[in-house]
């Protein structure tokens, strides 16, 4: 398998945290806030003694003074459950005319791993979702290396092909493997309506959700000179234009769309944040994690 | 200098010029084929704009220059040299002295120029000796452009000359000088021949030979007559010797006759080997009556008939002997006339073009360098990334 990551890219990839504003839910130690209490160096609050606390968790400086025997408790810290959901239907297969061969998928390879890395740092569990010809490909969620492994694995193994599944049957996996609070990354272009109403969903139904959107040079610059036969990959639909003149028209359009788009996400509390195929590939990310991302 | 085409058909080819354009235009108006997920957002245009536009000037400029080269290749062209324009030519016949013709008041811009081969300039000494006058002139004359003025200074006695009077394509201004083409002789008469006889004492025909030597030398009237037999010399005022048989002819006879005689033989004398006659005199109804050959530097004459009135009437004829001697002695003709005579008179002009330099030694190199440009050109194009 060719490295996903760039070196550069994995140097600057250590400055960068997964952070969920919910409490995470999974269980053992992490580095994030959790809903467990119990032993910890965060102080939460004291209560009354009940029978068979440990001993030396009672506070017995508290009881000299009080008389009473209390329990000293803190906040526990877990681990986060990361989904990435990748966006794997036949418009992955968009690629820029700068650089040919070098697919939105391959783009959304490389955002994967990076996320995979990032969080694996951390400790966290790392799982991945990715729909795919009306299906979805499911990489369990797990933690330490051979977890990265098996995600690279399966991310290699995604082909760009299919639409979006209009059946909500087909999407029930994302469902079942999923619970609240568990983060989940979303990947792909989201220009479907029925990827964004599932995010919206997710969100609604206790998710972190987080969505990069992975965009090529072409479609942000339209830099199309000349006849082109345009077809959607997903559709087959087929458009005969002139570059040059539909570029003015498109942008418009497109970007009101991405207005309308963002809109909808920061109304169901979705960080949002876009990458672009032709700069790094930490750059999104960064942008994504920023604290400015969320809404 | 002139460019011509020696075939101006082949600058069809130029019509291949609409080749690389088309081509070119028709390369730039088909569509390529684009994946772009983003198609929602995009909306057809009507029309895409389709005005005529050049991708690749420099590159299709050059192909247009290699076959535009190519065209003028098959096209021939060659370069004409200049035809010095409308200064008058002045033509001076060798016999003139320059200093009398200087005198006659021509232009003074004109070209003064020998009549002689290669027209050199008067500048330099006349080449040579004299030329056949009417031929040189009718020559310059075909080489000069239709305008321009040609004057001809001939002595009065002009010559060598041809039967003809020179036609040219202008208006000759003719000046006649005082003087003679000198260095041709005038020609001198011959003497009239001298006969000598081989023959038997009885035959017939030597009466004929008698009176034939009668009538050309009357003071020396007598004809020498000799058995056949060759072996005494040929005394040295005979020019004629007529052998009257069958008998082939001696060694030492022919000898004599290839050194510059002329031999005359009836019609049964066998030939010597490797002559083969032509007729020399025919009679009214166009059959033979002499025939000959040249013979070594002399001649040989025979009779197509039996020398007698009945098959050959022409013996009793009164201008036997002048027509024999005509045979035996060509008259020369008059290569001098008097030059206000021999005017020449106007006809219809002879292009003749002057010698041209074909190009296309030059055009070959320069259409492998532009071939060489435009395939460098093309693969530069290639090697910066797929159009």
């Amino acid at each position: 398998m060719t490295e996903l990551i760039p070196a550069d890219v994995r140097a600057r990839l250590r400055t960068l945290q997964l952070r969920s504003r919910r409490l995470a839910g999974a269980h053992g130690s992490g580095q994030h806030a959790s809903r467990s209490r119990g032993a910890g160096l965060e102080f939460a609050q004291y209560r009354a003694y009940e029978p068979g606390d440990e001993p030396r968790r009672v506070d017995w400086k508290l009881y000299a003074r009080s008389d009473r025997y209390f329990v000293r408790e803190s906040e526990r810290e877990s681990p986060l459950r990361l989904w990435l959901l990748i966006d794997a239907t036949a418009s992955a297969q968009q690629q820029d005319q700068a650089r040919p061969g070098f697919t939105r998928l391959d783009a959304i390879r490389t955002l994967a791993a990076c996320a995979t890395d990032i969080a694996l740092r951390q400790g966290d569990q790392v799982g991945l979702m990715a729909v795919e010809v009306d299906a979805v490909r499911l990489v369990p969620a797990g933690t330490g290396l051979r977890q990265r492994d098996r995600l690279w694995l399966g991310l290699g193994a995604l082909h760009a092909s299919g639409r979006w599944p209009t059946a909500l049957e087909r999407l029930r996996p994302v469902w079942e493997r999923s619970v609240a609070g568990d983060v989940v990354l979303a990947l792909g272009d989201c220009f479907d309506d029925a990827s964004l109403d599932l995010l919206e969903r997710l969100a609604a139904a206790g998710r972190e959700v987080m969505q990069l959107q992975v965009l090529s040079a072409d479609e942000r610059d339209f830099d199309f000179t000349g006849g082109h036969l345009f077809r959607d990959p997903e559709t087959g639909q087929e458009l005969l234009g002139d570059g040059a003149a539909m570029r003015a028209d498109y942008l418009q359009r497109f970007q009101d769309a991405q207005r309308e788009r963002e809109a909808r996400l920061r109304q169901a509390g979705i960080a949002h944040a876009t990458a672009w195929m032709d700069e790094p590939a930490d750059a999104g990310l960064r942008r994504l994690l920023a604290p400015g991302a969320r809404p | 200098m002139p460019l011509s085409l020696l075939f101006p058909a082949g600058l069809a080819a130029l019509g291949a010029l609409l080749l690389p354009l088309l081509i070119h235009l028709a390369r730039r108006s088909e569509f390529r084929h684009t994946d772009f997920a983003a198609l929602r957002w995009l909306r057809a245009r009507p029309r895409p704009r389709h005005r005529i536009r050049i991708d690749d000037w420099p590159l299709l400029l050059l192909r247009l220059a290699l076959l535009a080269l190519l065209a003028l290749l098959l096209a021939q062209p060659v370069l004409r040299p200049i035809r010095s324009g409308q200064a008058a030519k002045v033509l001076l016949a060798p016999g003139v002295p320059l200093a009398r013709a200087r005198l006659l008041g021509l232009p003074a811009d004109a070209d003064w120029r020998w009549l002689a081969p290669g027209f050199p300039t008067t500048n330099g000494p006349l080449p040579g000796a004299a030329m056949a006058q009417g031929s040189l002139l009718r020559e310059f004359d075909a080489m000069l452009p239709a305008a321009t003025a040609l004057h001809v200074i001939v002595p009065e006695r002009w010559g060598p000359l041809d039967a003809q009077i020179p036609r040219l394509s202008r208006d000759v201004h003719w000046h006649v000088v005082p003087g003679t083409a000198s260095p041709v002789a005038t020609p001198v008469a011959p003497s009239p021949p001298r006969l000598l006889a081989f023959a038997d004492p009885q035959v017939h025909a030597l009466r004929y030979f008698q009176a034939l030597q009668a009538a050309w030398q009357p003071t020396n009237a007598s004809l020498q007559v000799r058995a056949l037999d060759a072996s005494q010399a040929i005394p040295a005022d005979i020019t004629v010797v007529a052998w009257l048989s069958a008998k082939p002819l001696p060694a030492a006879l022919q000898a004599w006759a290839r050194a510059g005689g002329h031999l005359l033989l009836t019609e049964q004398a066998s030939l010597p080997a490797g002559v083969s006659l032509q007729p020399r005199w025919r009679d009214a109804d166009g059959r033979p009556l002499v025939a000959g050959a040249a013979f070594g530097s002399g001649q040989l004459l025979r009779f197509a008939r039996t020398l007698d009135p009945q098959s050959m009437p022409q013996l009793l004829d009164g201008d036997l002997p002048d027509r024999l001697r005509a045979l035996l002695q060509p008259p020369v003709a008059p290569t001098q006339a008097l030059a206000a005579a021999h005017v020449p008179v106007r006809g219809q002009r002879i292009a003749s073009p002057p010698p041209a330099t074909p190009l296309a030694p030059w055009l070959a190199p320069l259409i492998a360098l532009v071939f060489l440009l435009e395939r460098w050109l093309a693969g530069a194009r290639t090697r910066r990334g797929p159009a």
